[in-house]
Protein backbone atom coordinates (compact mmCIF):
# COMPACT_ATOMS: atom_id res chain seq x y z
CA UNK A 1 0.00 0.00 0.00
CA UNK A 2 1.23 3.33 -1.04
CA UNK A 3 0.88 6.32 1.32
CA UNK A 4 0.80 9.81 0.00
CA UNK A 5 2.19 12.46 3.02
CA UNK A 6 -1.22 13.62 3.80
CA UNK A 7 -2.09 9.75 4.59
CA UNK A 8 1.38 9.51 6.38
CA UNK A 9 0.36 12.22 8.34
CA UNK A 10 -2.71 10.61 9.70
CA UNK A 11 -1.91 7.13 9.83
CA UNK A 12 1.07 9.10 12.23
CA UNK A 13 -2.09 9.82 13.92
CA UNK A 14 -3.27 7.30 14.31
CA UNK A 15 -0.19 5.32 15.41
CA UNK A 16 0.99 7.39 18.08
CA UNK A 17 -2.29 8.26 19.36
CA UNK A 18 -2.29 8.17 23.38
CA UNK A 19 -3.52 6.42 25.65
CA UNK A 20 -4.83 2.42 24.29
CA UNK A 21 -3.64 2.87 20.41
CA UNK A 22 -1.39 0.76 19.51
CA UNK A 23 -0.36 -0.21 16.44
CA UNK A 24 -1.59 -4.02 15.37
CA UNK A 25 0.18 -6.15 12.74
CA UNK A 26 -2.19 -7.37 10.12
CA UNK A 27 -3.86 -7.52 6.73
CA UNK A 28 -5.11 -4.59 5.21
CA UNK A 29 -8.96 -5.07 5.19
CA UNK A 30 -9.70 -4.69 1.96
CA UNK A 31 -13.15 -2.43 2.75
CA UNK A 32 -11.42 0.00 5.05
CA UNK A 33 -10.73 3.13 3.46
CA UNK A 34 -7.29 4.46 3.35
CA UNK A 35 -6.78 7.87 5.06
CA UNK A 36 -5.67 9.60 1.91
CA UNK A 37 -6.52 11.95 -0.95
CA UNK A 38 -8.47 15.26 -1.24
CA UNK A 39 -11.41 13.94 1.70
CA UNK A 40 -8.66 14.13 5.00
CA UNK A 41 -7.50 17.37 5.82
CA UNK A 42 -4.62 16.68 8.81
CA UNK A 43 -5.40 16.53 12.33
CA UNK A 44 -1.78 17.00 13.58
CA UNK A 45 -0.19 20.34 12.85
CA UNK A 46 1.21 23.48 14.49
CA UNK A 47 -2.15 25.12 14.35
CA UNK A 48 -6.13 23.44 14.36
CA UNK A 49 -7.26 22.67 10.88
CA UNK A 50 -10.61 24.03 10.54
CA UNK A 51 -9.33 27.68 11.18
CA UNK A 52 -7.07 28.86 8.25
CA UNK A 53 -8.19 26.57 5.46
CA UNK A 54 -10.98 27.03 2.86
CA UNK A 55 -14.65 26.56 4.59
CA UNK A 56 -16.10 23.23 3.85
CA UNK A 57 -19.55 23.50 3.04
CA UNK A 58 -21.35 22.96 6.14
CA UNK A 59 -20.59 23.76 9.86
CA UNK A 60 -21.74 22.60 13.05
CA UNK A 61 -20.97 25.00 16.18
CA UNK A 62 -21.46 23.05 19.77
CA UNK A 63 -21.52 24.50 22.79
CA UNK A 64 -21.26 22.29 25.89
CA UNK A 65 -20.69 23.24 29.73
CA UNK A 66 -18.92 20.78 32.06
CA UNK A 67 -20.36 18.96 35.12
CA UNK A 68 -17.75 19.20 37.48
CA UNK A 69 -17.41 16.02 39.78
CA UNK A 70 -16.04 15.77 42.94
CA UNK A 71 -11.74 16.49 42.78
CA UNK A 72 -9.35 18.26 41.00
CA UNK A 73 -11.32 20.19 38.22
CA UNK A 74 -7.68 20.28 35.93
CA UNK A 75 -8.01 16.68 36.40
CA UNK A 76 -10.85 16.21 34.96
CA UNK A 77 -10.57 18.53 32.13
CA UNK A 78 -7.24 16.71 31.53
CA UNK A 79 -9.10 13.32 30.97
CA UNK A 80 -11.91 15.20 29.08
CA UNK A 81 -9.57 16.95 26.48
CA UNK A 82 -7.60 13.34 25.62
CA UNK A 83 -11.12 11.78 24.78
CA UNK A 84 -12.05 14.59 22.34
CA UNK A 85 -8.53 14.46 20.95
CA UNK A 86 -8.68 10.45 20.34
CA UNK A 87 -12.53 10.96 18.92
CA UNK A 88 -10.92 14.12 16.70
CA UNK A 89 -8.09 12.24 15.43
CA UNK A 90 -10.14 9.23 14.37
CA UNK A 91 -13.12 11.22 12.91
CA UNK A 92 -10.90 13.36 10.46
CA UNK A 93 -9.46 9.91 9.51
CA UNK A 94 -12.40 8.02 8.58
CA UNK A 95 -12.26 5.70 12.06
CA UNK A 96 -15.52 5.74 14.38
CA UNK A 97 -14.78 6.70 17.87
CA UNK A 98 -14.12 3.93 20.82
CA UNK A 99 -17.23 2.47 21.93
CA UNK A 100 -19.15 3.91 18.70
CA UNK A 101 -22.10 2.19 17.86
CA UNK A 102 -22.08 3.66 13.56
CA UNK A 103 -18.50 3.85 12.89
CA UNK A 104 -19.52 2.94 9.15
CA UNK A 105 -20.47 6.58 8.80
CA UNK A 106 -17.35 8.09 9.62
CA UNK A 107 -15.93 6.88 6.28
CA UNK A 108 -14.96 9.10 3.81
CA UNK A 109 -14.58 11.84 5.89
CA UNK A 110 -14.85 14.88 3.37
CA UNK A 111 -12.80 17.37 4.38
CA UNK A 112 -14.25 17.10 7.92
CA UNK A 113 -12.06 19.30 11.02
CA UNK A 114 -13.03 19.24 14.48
CA UNK A 115 -11.70 22.92 15.85
CA UNK A 116 -11.54 22.99 19.61
CA UNK A 117 -11.72 26.23 21.90
CA UNK A 118 -12.56 26.96 25.27
CA UNK A 119 -13.93 29.62 27.22
CA UNK A 120 -12.53 32.01 29.87
CA UNK A 121 -13.72 29.86 32.44
CA UNK A 122 -11.63 26.80 31.66
CA UNK A 123 -9.12 28.68 30.84
CA UNK A 124 -9.20 29.70 33.95
CA UNK A 125 -9.08 25.84 35.02
CA UNK A 126 -5.92 25.62 32.45
CA UNK A 127 -3.60 28.22 34.40
CA UNK A 128 -5.37 31.18 34.19
CA UNK A 129 -4.43 32.70 29.97
CA UNK A 130 -6.80 35.54 29.23
CA UNK A 131 -8.68 35.86 26.01
CA UNK A 132 -11.74 36.99 28.48
CA UNK A 133 -15.73 37.65 27.11
CA UNK A 134 -17.21 39.66 24.63
CA UNK A 135 -19.24 42.74 26.47
CA UNK A 136 -22.56 43.44 24.63
CA UNK A 137 -22.65 45.08 21.69
CA UNK A 138 -25.69 48.06 20.78
CA UNK A 139 -28.62 45.89 19.61
CA UNK A 140 -27.65 42.51 21.32
CA UNK A 141 -31.11 40.60 22.03
CA UNK A 142 -28.80 37.72 23.09
CA UNK A 143 -30.69 34.90 23.99
CA UNK A 144 -28.78 32.64 26.55
CA UNK A 145 -29.06 29.37 24.64
CA UNK A 146 -26.77 30.72 22.29
CA UNK A 147 -24.48 32.46 24.80
CA UNK A 148 -20.76 31.68 26.07
CA UNK A 149 -20.29 28.08 26.80
CA UNK A 150 -17.49 26.46 28.42
CA UNK A 151 -16.24 24.32 25.44
CA UNK A 152 -16.45 24.75 21.85
CA UNK A 153 -16.41 22.50 19.02
CA UNK A 154 -16.29 23.56 15.62
CA UNK A 155 -17.44 20.56 13.58
CA UNK A 156 -16.84 21.60 9.46
CA UNK A 157 -17.06 19.12 6.60
CA UNK A 158 -18.51 18.67 2.88
CA UNK A 159 -21.05 15.92 3.76
CA UNK A 160 -23.70 16.61 6.46
CA UNK A 161 -24.17 13.07 7.09
CA UNK A 162 -20.55 12.85 8.25
CA UNK A 163 -20.56 15.78 9.82
CA UNK A 164 -24.05 14.51 11.80
CA UNK A 165 -22.21 11.57 13.13
CA UNK A 166 -19.11 13.49 13.95
CA UNK A 167 -21.43 15.39 16.09
CA UNK A 168 -23.21 12.77 17.32
CA UNK A 169 -19.98 10.55 18.24
CA UNK A 170 -18.13 13.37 20.16
CA UNK A 171 -21.76 14.38 22.00
CA UNK A 172 -22.34 10.64 23.24
CA UNK A 173 -18.56 10.49 24.38
CA UNK A 174 -19.52 13.12 26.53
CA UNK A 175 -23.01 12.70 27.85
CA UNK A 176 -22.70 13.47 31.70
CA UNK A 177 -19.42 15.09 31.44
CA UNK A 178 -20.90 18.07 29.80
CA UNK A 179 -23.92 19.72 29.28
CA UNK A 180 -25.00 20.82 25.92
CA UNK A 181 -25.89 24.32 25.61
CA UNK A 182 -26.34 25.11 21.94
CA UNK A 183 -25.84 22.95 18.56
CA UNK A 184 -25.77 25.52 16.11
CA UNK A 185 -25.41 24.15 12.34
CA UNK A 186 -24.52 26.68 9.03
CA UNK A 187 -23.83 25.83 5.51
CA UNK A 188 -22.65 28.11 2.66
CA UNK A 189 -21.67 27.57 -1.09
CA UNK A 190 -18.11 28.56 -2.04
CA UNK A 191 -17.81 30.38 -4.84
CA UNK A 192 -15.61 29.59 -7.27
CA UNK A 193 -11.47 29.08 -6.56
CA UNK A 194 -12.19 31.93 -3.96
CA UNK A 195 -13.52 32.00 0.11
CA UNK A 196 -17.04 34.11 -0.84
CA UNK A 197 -19.82 32.75 -0.47
CA UNK A 198 -23.78 34.43 -0.56
CA UNK A 199 -24.86 35.13 2.55
CA UNK A 200 -28.94 35.07 3.12
CA UNK A 201 -29.02 38.78 2.24
CA UNK A 202 -27.94 37.87 -1.60
CA UNK A 203 -24.65 39.11 -0.89
CA UNK A 204 -21.30 38.05 -2.29
CA UNK A 205 -19.42 37.54 1.80
CA UNK A 206 -15.55 36.81 2.39
CA UNK A 207 -14.25 39.00 -0.63
CA UNK A 208 -12.48 40.99 1.61
CA UNK A 209 -10.74 38.47 4.02
CA UNK A 210 -7.04 38.46 4.23
CA UNK A 211 -5.62 35.44 2.48
CA UNK A 212 -2.57 33.31 2.79
CA UNK A 213 0.31 35.20 4.86
CA UNK A 214 -2.04 37.81 5.65
CA UNK A 215 -4.74 35.67 6.84
CA UNK A 216 -2.13 33.44 9.06
CA UNK A 217 -0.97 36.61 10.70
CA UNK A 218 -4.12 37.87 11.55
CA UNK A 219 -4.70 34.83 13.24
CA UNK A 220 -1.82 33.88 15.03
CA UNK A 221 -0.20 37.02 15.12
CA UNK A 222 4.07 35.45 14.99
CA UNK A 223 6.14 33.73 17.36
CA UNK A 224 7.02 37.62 19.17
CA UNK A 225 3.80 38.42 18.66
CA UNK A 226 1.21 35.68 19.11
CA UNK A 227 -2.14 35.17 20.39
CA UNK A 228 -2.97 34.46 24.10
CA UNK A 229 -0.67 31.31 23.30
CA UNK A 230 1.95 30.40 20.37
CA UNK A 231 -0.08 28.68 17.48
CA UNK A 232 -3.52 29.32 19.43
CA UNK A 233 -5.87 31.80 18.38
CA UNK A 234 -8.89 32.82 19.22
CA UNK A 235 -12.85 32.74 17.15
CA UNK A 236 -15.56 35.01 18.19
CA UNK A 237 -19.42 33.41 17.59
CA UNK A 238 -22.02 35.89 16.77
CA UNK A 239 -25.43 34.64 16.01
CA UNK A 240 -27.21 37.25 13.70
CA UNK A 241 -30.83 36.58 12.73
CA UNK A 242 -31.62 37.99 9.19
CA UNK A 243 -35.38 40.30 8.65
CA UNK A 244 -35.66 38.72 5.33
CA UNK A 245 -39.38 40.00 4.55
CA UNK A 246 -37.73 43.69 5.59
CA UNK A 247 -34.65 43.12 3.25
CA UNK A 248 -37.03 42.23 0.50
CA UNK A 249 -38.45 45.74 0.83
CA UNK A 250 -35.38 46.98 0.08
CA UNK A 251 -34.35 48.15 -3.67
CA UNK A 252 -30.63 47.26 -5.58
CA UNK A 253 -29.88 50.95 -4.84
CA UNK A 254 -30.47 50.78 -1.07
CA UNK A 255 -29.01 47.30 -0.74
CA UNK A 256 -25.66 48.10 -2.26
CA UNK A 257 -25.54 51.84 -0.35
CA UNK A 258 -25.76 49.95 3.04
CA UNK A 259 -23.04 47.29 2.40
CA UNK A 260 -20.94 49.45 0.06
CA UNK A 261 -20.94 47.07 -2.25
CA UNK A 262 -23.10 45.55 -5.34
CA UNK A 263 -24.76 42.95 -4.59
CA UNK A 264 -24.63 41.91 -8.48
CA UNK A 265 -20.81 40.55 -8.12
CA UNK A 266 -19.66 42.05 -4.96
CA UNK A 267 -17.47 45.34 -6.36
CA UNK A 268 -17.41 48.07 -4.16
CA UNK A 269 -19.30 51.29 -5.51
CA UNK A 270 -15.91 52.19 -6.11
CA UNK A 271 -15.07 49.95 -8.55
CA UNK A 272 -15.69 47.75 -11.17
CA UNK A 273 -14.87 44.31 -10.00
CA UNK A 274 -14.95 42.43 -6.40
CA UNK A 275 -10.82 42.53 -6.39
CA UNK A 276 -11.20 46.45 -6.97
CA UNK A 277 -10.27 48.90 -3.79
CA UNK A 278 -12.58 50.28 -1.51
CA UNK A 279 -12.00 53.99 -1.57
CA UNK A 280 -13.79 55.69 1.57
CA UNK A 281 -12.42 59.03 -0.06
CA UNK A 282 -14.34 58.75 -3.26
CA UNK A 283 -17.04 61.36 -3.90
CA UNK A 284 -19.88 61.83 -6.40
CA UNK A 285 -20.92 64.80 -8.60
CA UNK A 286 -22.41 66.66 -5.51
CA UNK A 287 -19.54 65.80 -3.53
CA UNK A 288 -21.13 63.31 -1.98
CA UNK A 289 -19.02 59.76 -0.46
CA UNK A 290 -19.94 56.88 -3.15
CA UNK A 291 -19.34 54.89 -0.22
CA UNK A 292 -21.67 56.44 2.97
CA UNK A 293 -19.57 56.31 6.10
CA UNK A 294 -22.12 54.25 7.76
CA UNK A 295 -22.22 51.29 5.34
CA UNK A 296 -20.80 47.73 6.50
CA UNK A 297 -17.44 47.68 4.61
CA UNK A 298 -16.87 51.47 5.79
CA UNK A 299 -17.39 50.74 9.53
CA UNK A 300 -16.09 47.39 9.23
CA UNK A 301 -12.72 48.21 7.21
CA UNK A 302 -9.80 47.71 9.54
CA UNK A 303 -8.26 50.99 11.03
CA UNK A 304 -4.96 49.15 11.00
CA UNK A 305 -3.30 45.77 10.37
CA UNK A 306 -3.84 45.15 14.34
CA UNK A 307 -7.53 44.86 13.38
CA UNK A 308 -7.68 42.56 11.01
CA UNK A 309 -9.62 39.62 11.48
CA UNK A 310 -10.41 36.48 9.27
CA UNK A 311 -13.77 35.49 9.13
CA UNK A 312 -15.49 32.35 8.87
CA UNK A 313 -18.94 32.40 9.00
CA UNK A 314 -22.02 30.38 7.74
CA UNK A 315 -25.52 30.87 6.42
CA UNK A 316 -28.16 29.29 9.05
CA UNK A 317 -32.21 28.11 8.88
CA UNK A 318 -33.25 27.54 11.05
CA UNK A 319 -37.16 26.73 11.56
CA UNK A 320 -38.38 30.00 9.81
CA UNK A 321 -35.13 31.82 11.72
CA UNK A 322 -32.67 33.08 9.16
CA UNK A 323 -29.57 34.62 9.77
CA UNK A 324 -25.73 34.64 9.38
CA UNK A 325 -23.77 32.57 12.12
CA UNK A 326 -20.81 35.32 12.10
CA UNK A 327 -17.29 33.36 12.97
CA UNK A 328 -13.92 35.22 12.99
CA UNK A 329 -10.49 34.55 14.30
CA UNK A 330 -8.15 36.83 15.31
CA UNK A 331 -5.03 36.77 17.00
CA UNK A 332 -6.14 39.48 19.73
CA UNK A 333 -9.86 40.00 20.33
CA UNK A 334 -9.43 43.59 21.92
CA UNK A 335 -7.39 44.91 19.78
CA UNK A 336 -9.44 43.93 16.49
CA UNK A 337 -12.86 42.11 16.60
CA UNK A 338 -14.25 43.93 19.84
CA UNK A 339 -13.75 47.39 18.10
CA UNK A 340 -15.23 46.42 15.06
CA UNK A 341 -18.13 45.04 16.41
CA UNK A 342 -18.49 48.38 18.71
CA UNK A 343 -17.90 50.33 15.57
CA UNK A 344 -21.00 48.65 13.79
CA UNK A 345 -23.08 48.03 16.67
CA UNK A 346 -23.50 51.45 17.02
CA UNK A 347 -23.95 52.75 13.31
CA UNK A 348 -24.12 50.13 10.57
CA UNK A 349 -26.67 50.89 8.06
CA UNK A 350 -27.41 46.63 8.10
CA UNK A 351 -28.42 46.66 11.35
CA UNK A 352 -31.61 47.61 10.45
CA UNK A 353 -32.28 43.66 9.45
CA UNK A 354 -30.29 42.30 11.81
CA UNK A 355 -30.88 41.35 15.79
CA UNK A 356 -27.74 39.41 16.96
CA UNK A 357 -28.87 36.90 19.21
CA UNK A 358 -25.62 35.19 20.50
CA UNK A 359 -22.55 35.75 21.31
CA UNK A 360 -19.08 33.82 22.59
CA UNK A 361 -16.00 34.27 22.81
CA UNK A 362 -13.13 31.29 22.82
CA UNK A 363 -9.31 30.43 23.31
CA UNK A 364 -9.11 28.09 20.04
CA UNK A 365 -6.21 25.99 21.35
CA UNK A 366 -2.80 25.35 19.66
CA UNK A 367 -2.15 22.51 17.19
CA UNK A 368 -0.23 19.27 18.78
CA UNK A 369 1.95 16.86 17.04
CA UNK A 370 0.98 13.12 17.26
CA UNK A 371 0.76 11.49 20.61
CA UNK A 372 -0.27 14.88 22.16
CA UNK A 373 -3.30 15.68 23.42
CA UNK A 374 -5.14 19.37 22.42
CA UNK A 375 -4.40 21.60 25.93
CA UNK A 376 -1.64 20.04 26.76
CA UNK A 377 0.83 23.01 26.45
CA UNK A 378 -0.91 24.55 29.30
CA UNK A 379 -1.97 21.08 31.19
CA UNK A 380 0.84 19.43 30.64
CA UNK B 1 -22.29 -18.27 16.10
CA UNK B 2 -20.56 -17.76 18.92
CA UNK B 3 -18.44 -20.85 20.14
CA UNK B 4 -16.30 -20.89 23.15
CA UNK B 5 -12.56 -20.12 22.98
CA UNK B 6 -13.31 -19.17 19.77
CA UNK B 7 -11.57 -16.59 17.98
CA UNK B 8 -12.36 -14.18 14.97
CA UNK B 9 -9.51 -14.14 13.03
CA UNK B 10 -10.58 -10.80 11.00
CA UNK B 11 -8.56 -7.92 11.13
CA UNK B 12 -11.37 -5.89 8.73
CA UNK B 13 -13.19 -5.16 12.35
CA UNK B 14 -12.80 -1.03 13.72
CA UNK B 15 -11.33 -0.44 10.54
CA UNK B 16 -7.73 -1.18 11.80
CA UNK B 17 -7.00 -1.26 8.42
CA UNK B 18 -5.64 2.22 9.19
CA UNK B 19 -3.27 1.06 11.47
CA UNK B 20 -0.64 -0.79 9.15
CA UNK B 21 2.13 0.48 8.26
CA UNK B 22 5.33 1.23 10.45
CA UNK B 23 5.57 1.54 13.78
CA UNK B 24 4.13 -2.47 14.63
CA UNK B 25 5.91 -1.80 18.24
CA UNK B 26 7.86 -4.99 17.25
CA UNK B 27 6.23 -7.86 19.10
CA UNK B 28 6.32 -6.14 22.61
CA UNK B 29 3.96 -4.81 23.88
CA UNK B 30 3.58 -0.97 24.04
CA UNK B 31 1.86 -1.26 27.13
CA UNK B 32 5.04 -1.84 29.30
CA UNK B 33 4.93 -5.58 28.80
CA UNK B 34 7.96 -6.67 30.64
CA UNK B 35 10.59 -6.99 27.98
CA UNK B 36 10.94 -10.29 27.98
CA UNK B 37 14.01 -12.19 27.60
CA UNK B 38 13.80 -15.41 25.34
CA UNK B 39 12.03 -17.34 25.32
CA UNK B 40 9.39 -15.07 24.55
CA UNK B 41 6.24 -14.71 26.84
CA UNK B 42 2.96 -15.12 26.48
CA UNK B 43 1.87 -11.41 27.81
CA UNK B 44 5.31 -10.20 25.16
CA UNK B 45 3.72 -11.32 22.09
CA UNK B 46 0.04 -9.55 22.92
CA UNK B 47 -0.59 -6.16 21.17
CA UNK B 48 -3.64 -4.48 22.64
CA UNK B 49 -5.58 -1.74 20.69
CA UNK B 50 -9.21 -0.05 20.57
CA UNK B 51 -9.31 -0.92 24.40
CA UNK B 52 -12.26 0.75 26.21
CA UNK B 53 -14.45 0.29 28.96
CA UNK B 54 -17.91 0.83 29.69
CA UNK B 55 -18.40 3.51 32.38
CA UNK B 56 -20.49 2.48 35.20
CA UNK B 57 -21.19 3.77 38.82
CA UNK B 58 -21.23 0.52 40.23
CA UNK B 59 -22.03 -3.23 39.16
CA UNK B 60 -21.30 -5.10 36.74
CA UNK B 61 -19.22 -3.44 33.47
CA UNK B 62 -17.23 -4.88 30.51
CA UNK B 63 -14.03 -4.07 28.90
CA UNK B 64 -13.47 -4.46 25.06
CA UNK B 65 -10.99 -4.56 22.27
CA UNK B 66 -8.51 -6.08 20.14
CA UNK B 67 -5.73 -8.33 21.65
CA UNK B 68 -3.59 -9.76 18.55
CA UNK B 69 -1.62 -12.52 19.40
CA UNK B 70 2.26 -11.24 17.26
CA UNK B 71 4.26 -13.82 18.42
CA UNK B 72 4.64 -17.63 16.89
CA UNK B 73 2.81 -19.64 19.13
CA UNK B 74 -0.39 -19.42 20.62
CA UNK B 75 -1.36 -17.63 24.01
CA UNK B 76 -3.88 -18.46 26.31
CA UNK B 77 -5.34 -15.39 28.41
CA UNK B 78 -6.27 -16.87 31.98
CA UNK B 79 -7.23 -13.81 34.14
CA UNK B 80 -7.25 -10.75 34.05
CA UNK B 81 -6.94 -8.60 37.72
CA UNK B 82 -6.88 -4.40 37.99
CA UNK B 83 -5.55 -2.53 40.91
CA UNK B 84 -8.75 -1.61 42.73
CA UNK B 85 -9.27 -5.86 42.90
CA UNK B 86 -12.34 -6.20 41.27
CA UNK B 87 -13.49 -9.26 40.18
CA UNK B 88 -12.76 -9.61 36.26
CA UNK B 89 -13.96 -12.56 34.23
CA UNK B 90 -13.95 -13.52 30.47
CA UNK B 91 -17.33 -13.70 29.10
CA UNK B 92 -18.61 -15.10 26.11
CA UNK B 93 -22.00 -14.34 24.78
CA UNK B 94 -24.73 -17.12 23.45
CA UNK B 95 -27.93 -16.44 21.72
CA UNK B 96 -29.21 -12.83 19.88
CA UNK B 97 -31.42 -9.87 20.95
CA UNK B 98 -33.71 -10.24 24.12
CA UNK B 99 -32.22 -13.69 24.49
CA UNK B 100 -28.32 -13.09 24.77
CA UNK B 101 -27.10 -14.21 27.46
CA UNK B 102 -23.30 -14.00 29.01
CA UNK B 103 -21.56 -16.36 30.59
CA UNK B 104 -17.85 -16.95 31.64
CA UNK B 105 -15.50 -19.11 29.44
CA UNK B 106 -14.73 -22.50 30.40
CA UNK B 107 -10.77 -22.31 30.73
CA UNK B 108 -8.83 -19.49 29.11
CA UNK B 109 -9.06 -17.30 26.13
CA UNK B 110 -6.99 -18.80 23.74
CA UNK B 111 -5.94 -16.38 20.71
CA UNK B 112 -3.67 -18.36 17.71
CA UNK B 113 -0.59 -16.86 16.81
CA UNK B 114 -0.77 -14.06 14.50
CA UNK B 115 -4.60 -13.90 15.04
CA UNK B 116 -6.74 -11.25 17.03
CA UNK B 117 -9.10 -11.87 19.95
CA UNK B 118 -12.04 -9.78 19.51
CA UNK B 119 -13.80 -8.51 22.59
CA UNK B 120 -17.10 -6.53 21.71
CA UNK B 121 -20.44 -5.71 22.75
CA UNK B 122 -22.53 -8.88 22.11
CA UNK B 123 -19.53 -11.49 22.04
CA UNK B 124 -16.22 -11.93 23.80
CA UNK B 125 -15.92 -9.59 26.89
CA UNK B 126 -13.80 -8.73 29.93
CA UNK B 127 -16.42 -8.79 32.54
CA UNK B 128 -16.38 -6.48 36.04
CA UNK B 129 -18.66 -8.50 38.33
CA UNK B 130 -19.18 -5.98 41.00
CA UNK B 131 -17.22 -2.81 40.84
CA UNK B 132 -16.00 -1.25 43.85
CA UNK B 133 -15.32 2.18 42.62
CA UNK B 134 -16.77 3.79 39.20
CA UNK B 135 -15.54 3.92 35.86
CA UNK B 136 -15.63 7.36 34.92
CA UNK B 137 -16.48 8.24 31.20
CA UNK B 138 -12.82 9.77 29.50
CA UNK B 139 -10.63 7.98 32.43
CA UNK B 140 -8.36 5.83 31.39
CA UNK B 141 -8.74 2.30 33.50
CA UNK B 142 -5.56 -0.31 33.96
CA UNK B 143 -6.02 -4.16 33.39
CA UNK B 144 -3.25 -6.18 34.04
CA UNK B 145 -3.74 -9.65 31.50
CA UNK B 146 -2.05 -12.61 32.87
CA UNK B 147 -1.82 -15.92 30.43
CA UNK B 148 -1.18 -19.63 31.09
CA UNK B 149 2.59 -19.17 31.36
CA UNK B 150 2.31 -17.19 34.35
CA UNK B 151 3.57 -14.11 32.16
CA UNK B 152 1.55 -10.81 32.46
CA UNK B 153 0.76 -7.11 30.87
CA UNK B 154 -0.87 -4.18 31.56
CA UNK B 155 -3.21 -2.63 29.66
CA UNK B 156 -4.82 0.49 29.43
CA UNK B 157 -8.68 0.76 28.84
CA UNK B 158 -10.57 3.95 27.54
CA UNK B 159 -13.32 4.62 29.67
CA UNK B 160 -16.38 5.50 27.38
CA UNK B 161 -20.14 6.09 27.48
CA UNK B 162 -21.90 2.90 26.09
CA UNK B 163 -25.99 2.39 26.60
CA UNK B 164 -25.80 -1.01 24.43
CA UNK B 165 -24.32 -4.86 25.99
CA UNK B 166 -27.53 -5.21 27.96
CA UNK B 167 -26.99 -9.00 28.21
CA UNK B 168 -28.20 -10.93 30.98
CA UNK B 169 -25.93 -12.59 32.80
CA UNK B 170 -26.37 -16.52 33.54
CA UNK B 171 -23.53 -17.43 36.50
CA UNK B 172 -22.46 -21.24 35.82
CA UNK B 173 -24.70 -22.49 38.68
CA UNK B 174 -27.59 -21.21 36.49
CA UNK B 175 -29.27 -19.74 39.37
CA UNK B 176 -28.55 -16.46 39.84
CA UNK B 177 -29.91 -13.87 36.64
CA UNK B 178 -28.43 -10.52 36.94
CA UNK B 179 -29.41 -7.76 34.57
CA UNK B 180 -26.33 -6.11 33.33
CA UNK B 181 -27.86 -2.79 33.53
CA UNK B 182 -26.66 0.61 32.32
CA UNK B 183 -29.24 3.34 32.44
CA UNK B 184 -28.48 4.19 35.62
CA UNK B 185 -24.76 4.97 34.67
CA UNK B 186 -24.89 7.05 32.37
CA UNK B 187 -26.46 10.49 33.45
CA UNK B 188 -27.45 12.24 29.97
CA UNK B 189 -26.43 16.26 30.04
C1 LIG C 1 -25.05 39.23 9.63
C2 LIG C 1 -24.05 40.03 9.78
C3 LIG C 1 -23.09 40.41 8.69
C4 LIG C 1 -23.23 40.38 7.35
C5 LIG C 1 -24.45 39.97 6.56
C6 LIG C 1 -22.00 40.81 6.78
C7 LIG C 1 -21.76 40.92 5.43
C8 LIG C 1 -20.58 41.39 4.88
C9 LIG C 1 -20.33 41.55 3.49
C10 LIG C 1 -21.30 41.16 2.39
C11 LIG C 1 -19.12 42.08 3.33
C12 LIG C 1 -18.45 42.49 2.02
C13 LIG C 1 -17.63 41.44 1.38
C14 LIG C 1 -16.43 41.06 2.15
O1 LIG C 1 -15.44 41.78 2.19
O2 LIG C 1 -16.49 39.99 2.73
C15 LIG C 1 -18.57 42.23 4.63
C16 LIG C 1 -17.33 42.72 4.90
C17 LIG C 1 -16.77 42.74 6.13
N1 LIG C 1 -17.41 42.46 7.32
FE1 LIG C 1 -19.29 41.84 7.54
N2 LIG C 1 -21.14 41.09 7.78
C18 LIG C 1 -21.77 40.85 8.96
C19 LIG C 1 -21.28 41.02 10.22
C20 LIG C 1 -19.99 41.40 10.48
C21 LIG C 1 -19.44 41.50 11.78
C22 LIG C 1 -20.17 41.21 13.08
C23 LIG C 1 -18.15 41.89 11.61
C24 LIG C 1 -17.09 42.15 12.64
C25 LIG C 1 -17.31 42.53 13.85
C26 LIG C 1 -17.91 42.03 10.20
C27 LIG C 1 -16.72 42.40 9.65
C28 LIG C 1 -16.50 42.57 8.31
C29 LIG C 1 -15.22 42.95 7.75
C30 LIG C 1 -13.94 43.16 8.52
C31 LIG C 1 -15.40 43.07 6.38
C32 LIG C 1 -14.34 43.46 5.35
C33 LIG C 1 -14.26 44.94 5.27
C34 LIG C 1 -13.19 45.36 4.28
O3 LIG C 1 -12.03 45.39 4.67
O4 LIG C 1 -13.56 45.64 3.13
N3 LIG C 1 -19.05 41.73 9.54
N4 LIG C 1 -19.49 41.81 5.58
CU1 LIG D 1 -20.42 -10.51 30.82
Amino acid sequence: MLLGTSAAAALGGVLAGFGTSQAVAGQAPAAAPAPQGPQYLPFHGKYQSGILDAPQAHAVFVGWNLNWREGGKKDQLRSLLKMITDDAQRLTAGRGVLADTEAEMAAGPSDLTVTVGVGQNLLEVMGGAKVGTLPGFAGDKLQQRYGQSDLLIQFCGQDPTVLAHAVRAVSKNLRGLAQKLFTQRGFMHQRGSSDTFRNLFGQLDGVNNPKAEARELAVFGTPDEPSWIANGTTLALRRFEMDLEGWDEVATAGRDFSLGRRQSDGSPLTGSGPADPVDLDAVNEVGLPVIGANSHVALAMPRSAQEVIHRRGYNFIDGEVSGLLFASYQRDPAASFIPLQQRLAEADLLNTWLTPTGSALYAILPGIEPGMYLGQQLLG
Amino acid sequence: MNTKNTLKTTAALLGLGLLLTGCAQDGANANGAAASESPATQASALQASETWAKAAQDGMTAAFGVLHNSGTADVELTKVEDKAGNVIQIHETTGNGADAKMSQLDGGLKIEAGKDAILEPGGTHLMYMDLKAPLVASETGQLTLVFSDGSSTEVPFEVRNFTGAKESYENHEGMDHKNMDHESMNHDG
